[in-house]
Order: C-alpha cells, then sequence, then structure tokens
C-alpha cells in the first residue's frame, strides 16, 4: 500500500510537470497587461497554420482576411479601405483616389509616399504588380478569383500603377465593379519577400502555399507575436509607416491584440460578459439583455433594435429540380405565408430590420442599395408574410387544391410533400426553417425540417443536380463595391447551373434569359437611369419568379463591445462614419486609432 | 515459463491480427460518412468568390493533393505506407497541418487531465464503495444514494453544472482555456497557478462522475464477497477481520481493476465532453472538430492512438490479472 501510494503521487506530479513542459514551449512574455491589449472573440476558430498572405490555409482569421467586405488590414493591407456604411474608399496604401481612363477599362493608382515595408524599404507599384501575378501563378483565391476581371497590373513608375481590366469581345470591361473589389481586398505583398519564398520554395507553387512565412515582411500597424493552440497574439510594430501625417498620424492605440481560441459562441460569449473580450464577433441573441437585465457595460453600434447594420439576406432556395417548385405559384404560396416577425423574433432576437420597414428585394437594408431601385414600382409584388388566406387563394387560383380532402393539396395527382433543410447546429437558422415548414402546413402543403450536418449539407448544395433538399438555406453576398450587381447575380444567374462544385450562386438552379441579360449590363452601364431601371427590373423578376425567399436580414460582422477596459468604440451616433466591423476590416480599423482606457 | 511463453505468443498474435483490423476500420469507416471534405476546404476559400471556375481550380487542386480522386484501395495503401513512416497524414480541416502534429499538441493536455482524474476517481470510488459495504449501517444508507445519484449525471450535465455554479455564478473558477487569457506559457509561478485554476473544474467533473459508477461496483462486489463461503470459513476459522476483509478486497476488485485498464485506454475519447464544455485544450475538441468537418485523416489518427491504447490496456491486464489473481494465472499454464 506505501508503494502504491509513492508510486501514485510520483505519477500526479509527474502529469503535472509534463503538462507544464508541454504548454512552456516557446515561452518569452508572462502576461499581456490588460490595459495595453485588446481581445477578441469570434473571428479564430482553430490554431493558425502560419502568416502567409499568399495561402489560402493559413487559417489565420486575425492576420489574413481578404473580403470584399473590408479587407482585415492589421498586419497586411491593401491599396485602399472600403467602408460598408457609405461604400466609400479610403486610400490606405494608395495615394488619394484612383482614376478611370475615359473608356472605363483602367484604373490607375498612386502610391503614398511615405508606405513602407517592415523592413523599412518604401512599397513600390512593383509589388503591387509582383503580387498580381504571383497570386494568379499560384492559382489561389484571389489570383483565380481575380484573373477573369484583370487583365494586368503593372509598374508605370515606382509609385504608380495601372490596372487593365479584362475587356469582352465589344472592348468594354467585363467587369469594373470587380476592378473596384480589387483595389480594397487583395494585399499587397513585397515583391522581395515573394522572390525569397520562391527560392526557398524552388518555384513550386504547393510548396509556396503551404509555407508559414516565419520570415514575412508586412507593411500594417501589427505584426506576428505568439500563437498556440489556446490563442494568437499580435503586437504594434512601432515603427508603422502609418503614423506619418499624410496617413493616420498616429500609431494604433492597444500594443497588443490577443485571440484566445474559443471552443464554440457560447465559451466566446461567456468570456465577454466576464470582462475578458474586448470585440466580440459572435451572434448574441437578446443582447440588449447584456445591458439593460444584467447592467455589463456591452454596447452594440447601434443602441437600439436591429443593433447592428444588417447587410445580408439569409435566404431559403426552392430547388427547381423538383417538379412542384417549378410551379411560381406553389413557391410564392410558400413564401407568402412564412411568418418573418417570428422568424425575426425566434431567430433573430429582433435583431434584423422587419420586411415591413424593408422591403424585400434583392437589396440589403443600407440606404445606398436601397436608392438603387424605384420602391414603387415593384410595390404591387410584395408580400409581408403570414399572409394565409393569399396563399390559399394564390394556389387555388393555380388548381393546387386538395382533391382527396385528406388536408394536403395534390400536384399531378400526388401529395405535396416537401422538406425544408439547413445544416445542423445553426441555430438560428434552424429556427427560421421550423417557421417555413409551419408555413408549409397553414396552407396544407406538408413540409417536415430536415438538418443534416454542415460536411454533408455543403456538398448537396453545391452539386451540379439535387433531389435530397427541396427548401434549403443559403447565404447572399454581403456589401461590396460590387453590391447589388452581384448578390443579384448570386440569386439568379443561370451561368451557375451544371457547376461542380458551386459556390457561387443560383444554387435553385433558376433560369431566365431576360434576368441574365440584366446581370450582363448592369456591371457596364454607366448612366444613372438606365442602370436604376436595370435594378428595378431585376427586382420585379425576382419577387415574380420567387426563385428564393429571404428570410431576414443580418449584419455580415457582428459587433458587441464591453467597455470596462477600452472605450470609444464606434456608434452610430458620433458621427464618425466608422462601420462596426470589430475595429479590423475595412475602414473599421479606424477606430483603433480612437481607442481610449476607460482608466487610463 | 513454456506456458507463459505460449499464453504471451498466442496474445500477441491476437494482438496484431486485431490491430490490423482495426487499421482497416479505421480507414474505411470515416470514409464511409456521407460528404466531402475537399468540398468543405474549398467552401472556406470559395465565400467570396463569384466566378465558378476559379472554386471549381480550388477544388481540384484539394483533390489532386489529397489523392481523395484515386480509388479508395489506392489511398488505403498510401495511407499505411506513409503510417509505416510515422506519418499519419495531412489534415483536411486544418491542411496544411500534419496530423501527427495536430495530436502531438494535444494529447499532452488530455494525459495530464484524464489520466489523474481517472486514477482518483477510480481510487476514491473503490474506497468509499468498499467502505460502504463493510460499513453499511448509516454510511451506507448516506452514500449509496450520493454515489447512485453521481453515477446517474451524465459527463456533460456534472460539466455545465460545476461551469455554472462554480465559473459563472460564484465566479470562484475560470470559465475556459487551460491559463489565463492574459497569459502566455512560460516558467512562472503565475502561470503554474493559472494552470491548477484552470485544471480543477474539468477534473472534478470528470471524477466525481467516475466516483459514483466505480462506488456502486465496487460495494455490490464487495456485498456479495463478504457473504462467500470462503469468508465464513475463515472466521470460523478464527482468522483476524482485518485479513479477512483483505481477502475480500482482492477479489472484488478484479472487474473493476478490468474497469481502470478500459477507461485508462479509452480515455482519450472520454475527454470529449469535458474539454469541449471548458474549451480545455486536448484531444477532445479535435476529434470533435474532425468529425464535424469529415477530415478523414484527423479522425483515422485520432482513433488509431485509442486503438493502440485500448490494445495496450487490455494486454497489461492480462499480464497484471496473473499477479492478482493465481486463479487467472493457473488458467494461463493450462
Amino acid at each position: 500500500m506505501k508503494h502504491t501510494r509513492k508510486i501514485l503521487s510520483l505519477l500526479l506530479a509527474l502529469m503535472l510537470a509534463c503538462s507544464l513542459t508541454i504548454v512552456s514551449a516557446g515561452a518569452e512574455t508572462v502576461e499581456l497587461p490588460r490595459n495595453e491589449t485588446l481581445y477578441f472573440a469570434g473571428q479564430q476558430w482553430g490554431s493558425i497554420n502560419g502568416w502567409n498572405p499568399l495561402s489560402d490555409d493559413m487559417n489565420n482569421a486575425m492576420g489574413i482576411t481578404q473580403d470584399a467586405g473590408g479587407a482585415r488590414t492589421i498586419m497586411y493591407e491593401t491599396l485602399y479601405m472600403y467602408n460598408m456604411l457609405d461604400g466609400s474608399l479610403t486610400p490606405l496604401i494608395a495615394d488619394g483616389d484612383f482614376v478611370w481612363n475615359d473608356a472605363h477599362t483602367e484604373i490607375t493608382v498612386k502610391i503614398k509616399p511615405a508606405a513602407k515595408w517592415s523592413d523599412g524599404t518604401p512599397i513600390t507599384a512593383q509589388d503591387v504588380a509582383y503580387t498580381f501575378e504571383t497570386n494568379v501563378k499560384l492559382g489561389n483565391a484571389k489570383g483565380n478569383g481575380y484573373k477573369p476581371y484583370v487583365e494586368s497590373v503593372t509598374a508605370v513608375d515606382d509609385s504608380t500603377v495601372l490596372i487593365k481590366a479584362m475587356l469582352t469581345d465589344a472592348g468594354v470591361a467585363v467587369n469594373p465593379l470587380q476592378l473596384v473589389c480589387f483595389l480594397e481586398e487583395c494585399y499587397v505583398v513585397q515583391k522581395a519577400w515573394i522572390q525569397t519564398l520562391e527560392a526557398r520554395c524552388s518555384n513550386d507553387t504547393t510548396a509556396m502555399k503551404n509555407d508559414a512565412a516565419e520570415d514575412v515582411v508586412w507593411s500594417g500597424p501589427y505584426t506576428k507575436y505568439f500563437a498556440n493552440d489556446q490563442k494568437v497574439v499580435l503586437i504594434r510594430d512601432d515603427n508603422y509607416w502609418g503614423q506619418d501625417a499624410s496617413m493616420w498620424g498616429s500609431l494604433p492605440v492597444p500594443k497588443y491584440i490577443a485571440h484566445v481560441i474559443y471552443a464554440d459562441n457560447a465559451a466566446g460569449q461567456s468570456a465577454l460578459k466576464a470582462g475578458e473580450v474586448d470585440v466580440c464577433q459572435e451572434f448574441i441573441a437578446n443582447v440588449q439583455d447584456l445591458w439593460l437585465k444584467d447592467g455589463l457595460p456591452i454596447s452594440t453600434y447601434l443602441n437600439e433594435a436591429p443593433y447592428g447594420i444588417c447587410v445580408n439576406m439569409p435566404t431559403a432556395w426552392f430547388n427547381l429540380d423538383i417538379p412542384v417548385l417549378q410551379n411560381a405559384s406553389v413557391r410564392k404560396a410558400i413564401a407568402m405565408a412564412v411568418d418573418y416577425d417570428a422568424i425575426n423574433q425566434n431567430a433573430m432576437t429582433g435583431q434584423s430590420p422587419t420586411f415591413a420597414d424593408v422591403p424585400r428585394s434583392c437589396m440589403n437594408p443600407t440606404a445606398g442599395e436601397q436608392a438603387t431601385f424605384d420602391h414603387d414600382a415593384v410595390k404591387d409584388l410584395q408580400w409581408v408574410g403570414n399572409d394565409i388566406e393569399g396563399a390559399k387563394a394564390l394556389l387555388e387560383a393555380a388548381g393546387i387544391v386538395d382533391s382527396d380532402g385528406d388536408g394536403w393539396r395534390e400536384f399531378n395527382g400526388e401529395k405535396i410533400t416537401l422538406n425544408s433543410c439547413c445544416p445542423n447546429g445553426w441555430t438560428d437558422w434552424m429556427a427560421a426553417m421550423e417557421i417555413v415548414a409551419a408555413a408549409g402546413k397553414s396552407i396544407g402543403i406538408e413540409i417536415t425540417t430536415e438538418f443534416p450536418e454542415w460536411s454533408v449539407y455543403q456538398t448537396i448544395v453545391t452539386a451540379t443536380t439535387q433531389t435530397d433538399y427541396d427548401i434549403f438555406m443559403m447565404w447572399t453576398d454581403s456589401a461590396t463595391p460590387a453590391q447589388p450587381w452581384g448578390r443579384i447575380r448570386m440569386m439568379m444567374s443561370s451561368e451557375f447551373i451544371g457547376v461542380e462544385g458551386n459556390w457561387s450562386g443560383n444554387w435553385g438552379h433558376y433560369s431566365n434569359a431576360r434576368i441574365d441579360e440584366i446581370i450582363k449590363a448592369i456591371p457596364t452601364t454607366t448612366d444613372a437611369t438606365e442602370l436604376k431601371n436595370l435594378y428595378t427590373e431585376a427586382v420585379q423578376i425576382y419577387l415574380t419568379d420567387v426563385p428564393s425567399f429571404s428570410l431576414m436580414y443580418r449584419p455580415n460582422k457582428f459587433h458587441a463591445v464591453n467597455e470596462s477596459v477600452w472605450t470609444n468604440f464606434p456608434d452610430s451616433t458620433d458621427g464618425r462614419n466608422i462601420p462596426p466591423t470589430d475595429c479590423t476590416d475595412g475602414y473599421g480599423i479606424a477606430a483603433l486609432y480612437a481607442l481610449e482606457l476607460v482608466n487610463p | 515459463m513454456k506456458g507463459y511463453r505460449k499464453y504471451f505468443g498466442k496474445k500477441i498474435l491476437w494482438l496484431v491480427i486485431t490491430f490490423i483490423a482495426a487499421l482497416l476500420l479505421n480507414f474505411t469507416l470515416p470514409r464511409m460518412m456521407p460528404g466531402d471534405p475537399v468540398a468543405a476546404m474549398t467552401a472556406k476559400q470559395a465565400q467570396g468568390l463569384s466566378e465558378a471556375s476559379a472554386v471549381k481550380a480550388i477544388y481540384d487542386n484539394y483533390a489532386r493533393e489529397f489523392g481523395t480522386n484515386k480509388p479508395i484501395t489506392q489511398q488505403f495503401f498510401t495511407y499505411v505506407v506513409n503510417l509505416m513512416h510515422g506519418d499519419m497524414g495531412t489534415s483536411f480541416s486544418q491542411y496544411p497541418r500534419k496530423v501527427s502534429n495536430i495530436i502531438g499538441n494535444a494529447i499532452g493536455w488530455t494525459l495530464a487531465l484524464q489520466f489523474p482524474a481517472i486514477i482518483i476517481g477510480w481510487l476514491i470510488g473503490n474506497l468509499l464503495g468498499a467502505l460502504a459495504a463493510y460499513i453499511r449501517k448509516g454510511f451506507d444508507k448516506v452514500l449509496m444514494p450520493i454515489t447512485l445519484f453521481l453515477s446517474s449525471i451524465p459527463a456533460f450535465g456534472m460539466a455545465v453544472m460545476l461551469l455554472v455554479v462554480f465559473a459563472i455564478n460564484l465566479k470562484v473558477a475560470p470559465i475556459s482555456g487551460g491559463y489565463g487569457f492574459d497569459m502566455l506559457p512560460n516558467f512562472s509561478w503565475n502561470f503554474v497557478v493559472s494552470v491548477i485554476q484552470h485544471y480543477q473544474l474539468p477534473f472534478w467533473s470528470i471524477v466525481l462522475v467516475s466516483i459514483g459508477g466505480q462506488a456502486v461496483g465496487m460495494r455490490s462486489m464487495s456485498i456479495y464477497e463478504l457473504n462467500a463461503d470462503y469468508v465464513k470459513y475463515a472466521r470460523f476459522l478464527g482468522i483476524k477481520d482485518r485479513r479477512v476483509v483483505g481477502y475480500v478486497f482482492r477479489n472484488a476488485m478484479l472487474p473493476q481493476v478490468t474497469g481502470l485498464a478500459l477507461s485508462i485506454g479509452t480515455m482519450v475519447g472520454g475527454a470529449l465532453v469535458a474539454e469541449i464544455i471548458f474549451s480545455y485544450p486536448g484531444l477532445g475538441t479535435t476529434i470533435y472538430q474532425g468529425i464535424t468537418m469529415a477530415d478523414y485523416p484527423l479522425i483515422s489518427g485520432t482513433t488509431l492512438i485509442i486503438t493502440v491504447m485500448v490494445l495496450i490496456a487490455t494486454f497489461v491486464l492480462d499480464i497484471i490479472y496473473g499477479f492478482i489473481d493465481p486463479r487467472v494465472k493457473a488458467a494461463q499454464f493450462d
């Protein structure tokens, strides 16, 4: 017994020592001072793989996120910063506004004289050009994504970049809107470092993409400091060029940017409540309870519902490969019967504008997008939802009736049975799909819910054809310079039909020659009236044919802040026009320069 | 000695056969799940990409790299050959990280959490069970309902209860993580204290649940043994009570030792709940992530670890049995 006790205590001590040794690998600093560190949640999931801005596989959300809705410019920088509030582009590496040529086929961008790399060398037009060439050569997401629109990026001289659009046979740019996105979405990477990488990897494209880039040269205000499976920390680069008067005029306030890697939303939100997180990019049900009931110093961009800037619409798509759903009356009847207010209350806990406030279209609720089409012209096509009688009348008129008296309607002599699907665990979507199913029941169409795992769901939804899911949810594009055109294309363009592994849109396989023409015409239309007519017609087609129907409006980035340590976060009433993009994305990074300590 | 050699030879042979069968299952079963992990990887890059051909190019690139476009038999042989070189493959969900690197970073945490928790839970549980059987009366009446209650709480229930009571309401324990949210790993007293603080809740959530099960089992076994004929006979002979009790518990212990060995073998899988609820680093979350993302190499890698540990545990058990129970040793020689 004595022996056993000895052995056991030895074992226990050994285990503890082991665990300490394991976690101690790579130790540098002891603690991050709380009043010098800005903590995040909801951006980084899982551990990072490295810092390579040319790779799509670094899983390094804080360091590398190139998104047309606003690239994350903490460590790497873009030419411009997008502001979703007004659609404006603010120069970052670029000097002043970009200039189109008269034919609208070329953009000229100047580089700021003050812009420098972390090694002190100036950022040049050659860096911009070489980054684009490398992206295309590597076949990464940015290279493949922009190849169809950007013919070339060249350096006219050290500080002048010329971006030429890919032209159609008619000699016009394939899509000028995408050229603008290019300016605010794609990082500029140092040419000299790319060449070092090429040499190290013997020009092997896979090796280049998989390189962790520990020696990378950056241009942003922060750089890598620490990363393991539990957290990732960036440290301010006090030599950052942006403190020049021609840019920010100062350094960002927090010395450290830290993101603890939480297992799930619940863990991140517990930490937010405990004051361990300052900025939380997670959907928080009944977010207002945090300050109204719990009295916590937590706030959102808007002080009242919907609390955030909603810029996209999670949407239910009808599978048009299913015969009964090829009938527009059935589609519209289901859409009319759905109780959208209940979805807003249950799935979004009121954090979405209602469809009475912002009637449905292909546009998000921002003023800019709402102004693109004629609201009166589509008024008669609108529906508010929960219109059971209207939906029933529409079905009756279309001859979709319950002829055998069992309470369910038939189509071609057979009872209509549909399913409504979304990925398991996506609780807000699941709540919405339950309400869609309930709507079906109320108009005599049997709809059952199915919630497969995401890995299964996405394989089926993106397949060339599928008959597994009848009504299913997917997202739509958020605000970018290419919107609302990009979203209309996503919702209705027939170019995505028959594509294997289709992540681009039109998952219900809707086809309409006229909408294809409109989608083609919008990017090259410069006349404002004509553009408005095209957008209006697109909305008319969408509301008439109902290939899909949006269930709610939603922010691209959730933005809840705890002001127990830091304050002066962007607020809708402060007049600063800084978007609520978590102090990191697009022009939202301006917030980092204005933060103040609650207790200095 | 010859008997031993024959016995262990046979055991090892079966061990190898089981291992090969398990390897085959480890490889094929994850791949029979519906869903396409390459599509999931593509999805991460494709969001925001509007060009269908660009998405297709990304997909093809990954499919080629992972060889998922090749026949499954060819994939299996590649897997086995790589495994012989200590290469468990590249993770789908954490590409381009190696599975061995992911497991290597996580397993230390899991072992450090699970191993002491299982041992201590087992010791306390058995001690309480044995005492309940021996003392009976008041002790048993109080202890039995408590242990029954503990053993009937599912592991996640216990973890959530501890989290809500001690971390969220009483605020005496940290909510999540393996160490302080504001700390970086280092050799300092503060850091050690932080690790120990974060260790408490996940540790006790495992210990409390296992105490219940062990105590109930040990109590029943002990009561059975206490009423056995040999005990009565020993008492008639006037052998000291202490000595008799020693025999009794040695016999009652046998099934409990089996349970211990198996729970040590399966501890990697058992770590899942506590680790997820407390956002505690370790293999549990890794397995969970692997399964939800249909990450075949990661699932195969982690299940392989579990398989090997169970095989080793049962093998060691066979040896230990011989020492604890002479009857088994006798059987081994037959």
